[in-house]
């Protein structure tokens, strides 16, 4: 009996294992948040860094708290995530090494056309969520440690805490779900700018609260320390990490675009 | 390894400690799942029985729909209970999307189908003498029913836990008709899926053991009542 299920678990995995690129020294695996996989920016830029290197990048997009966890197993090589507290974290725990900053784009507060809590207009990120509360308004919050998470307590933070009131709703899911759920119940939301972009077309949220220096949204690249974990194509790791961040690199970001949004803007000289 | 020693342990913590939110979300799956599942068997089981005594009169496309049913994902289970209950739906002006009876809409339409086919099996499995004697002792459409249901309530409760079963665990609803918003419509196999994407690994499996705990009760109970029904 046990060897039967033991047949069973071993003989998939040895297939699975077959089909899938057995040279492990051409593979980078690249943790990575949902925004930059949905946007479409990696399938845009990472075919001419595959080209060059002769690497293959397996992306893994998932939210920045799961990114960074998935590194700290090394089960990643690389990280790209957007929240600067946590990387810092990472790096300062041991789990990385070398941070590099690779891009920014803004989060907005979108919300109802009718824009009942009067919010439409401002450019503080924090005192517009503190309005929000003050009139009591539906609010969709993330609530999963994604990067949009963090920034969003750091925005109340900055307004000075964030207070309890009925219309906060934690939905726990990604940005995607959390725009429909907030265009549903005619609720206010904080989403980066890329995820709404791609929805836009299904929903009434309009963008009311943008422009503000609280409301930039830097991406960070991190190696998965070598040291911890021996299996890490640490060099394949390095050669993304440098592609990304040289001129080519910086060149394929600006030029990505969704319609005729700029959605990423590259660290150097943006 | 130090995965597993630390899910046990958190699973201990959290239901002892009493986290409100973990408290609230084993609720919320006990309430919707029952409420469902008992909703949909007060309708199947009729339905079943009454396919299973005329499974020769020709009700063959009603048995397929159902087993087509049976098979349909629960993420679009959930869509179309979405499209139903959106703002732009049908029935958007009853304001249910993300409420907790919205989660029993989608887990009865999951439940509803499996049930149907499996109380239908179990009935149609039965000598037909069940029907005949029923009917030579006088009994009208409805007793005759009942009597078939009553013969055949080993099978009707298999199929109430196959309908619970499917539905305890099932994000497909939860998440898109649910919300998996905090202390309102949180399950625990949707609290799950969020612990894993926050990369806090000890708490998911925390939950799934919770989880597994309730599917065990249900399976005692299930034993006792199999028990029971022979004696």
């Amino acid at each position: 009996m046990l060897r039967m299920v033991a047949l069973l678990l071993v003989v998939p995995c040895a297939l699975a294992a077959c089909g899938d690129a057995p040279d492990a020294g051409a593979r980078v695996r690249l943790a990575t948040t949902t925004s930059t996989e949905n946007s479409g920016l990696l399938r845009a830029i990472l075919p001419a860094f595959e080209a060059e290197s002769g690497l293959r990048v397996d992306v893994i997009a998932v939210g920045t708290g799961q990114a960074l966890a998935l590194g700290e197993r090394g089960e990643a090589d690389l990280v790209l995530v957007h929240a600067r507290p946590l990387e810092d974290a990472f790096v300062a725990a041991g789990h990385g090494v070398e941070r590099r900053d690779v891009m920014w784009n803004d989060f907005v507060i979108a919300g109802p056309p009718a824009d009942p809590a009067g919010v439409r207009g401002l450019r503080d990120g924090a005192a517009a969520l503190t309005r929000l509360a003050a009139a009591g308004a539906t609010f969709v919050a993330r609530g999963d440690g994604s990067g949009t998470d963090v920034r969003e307590q750091a925005l109340w933070r900055a307004g000075g805490g964030r207070p309890s009131w009925a219309g906060y709703l934690v939905a726990g899911q990604g940005m995607g779900p959390c725009l429909t759920i907030a265009d549903e119940k005619r609720a206010y939301v904080l989403t980066d700018r890329g995820t709404l972009l791609a929805y836009r077309a299904r929903l009434e949220l309009q963008v009311l609260v943008e422009g503000d220096e609280d409301l930039r949204n830097p991406y960070g690249a991190i190696l998965v320390n070598p040291a911890r974990h021996a299996h890490v194509n640490a060099e394949g790791a390095r050669a993304l990490l440098a592609w990304l961040t040289s001129p080519a690199g910086q060149a394929a970001i600006a030029a990505f675009r969704v319609g005729e949004h700029v959605l990423f803007h590259p660290h150097v000289g943006g | 390894m130090e995965f597993l020693t630390e899910g046990f342990a958190e699973a201990f913590r959290l239901v002892t400690s009493g986290d409100t939110r973990v408290l609230h979300a084993i609720w919320v799956t006990v309430l919707c799942t029952t409420t469902a599942v008992t909703l949909a068997a007060l309708a199947a089981f009729p339905l079943g029985a009454w396919l299973g005594i005329h499974r020769r009169d020709g009700r063959g496309g009603w048995v397929f729909c159902m087993r087509v049913g049976m098979f349909t994902p629960t993420v679009v289970v959930g869509l179309l209970v979405f499209a139903v209950l959106s703002r732009r739906g049908p029935l958007g002006s009853l304001d249910l999307l993300y409420t907790q009876a919205a989660i029993v809409a989608g887990e009865f339409l999951l439940a509803f189908p499996l049930i149907v086919v499996l109380a239908h099996g179990a009935t149609a499995a039965l000598d037909r003498r069940v029907t005949e004697t029923a009917r030579t002792l006088g009994a009208g459409r409805f007793r005759t029913l009942l009597a078939v249901m009553n013969e055949a309530r080993v099978g009707l409760v298999a199929a109430y836990l196959a309908g619970f079963a499917r539905c305890l665990s099932e994000l497909g609803v939860v998440m898109t008709v649910g919300g998996n918003l905090e202390m309102r419509t949180r399950t625990l196999a949707s609290t799950i899926s969020l612990e894993i994407r926050r990369g806090d690994f000890a708490r998911g499996l925390a939950c799934g053991l919770i989880l597994l705990v309730l599917a065990v009760g249900t399976a005692l109970l299930a034993h006792r009542l199999g028990k029971e029904s022979r004696a």
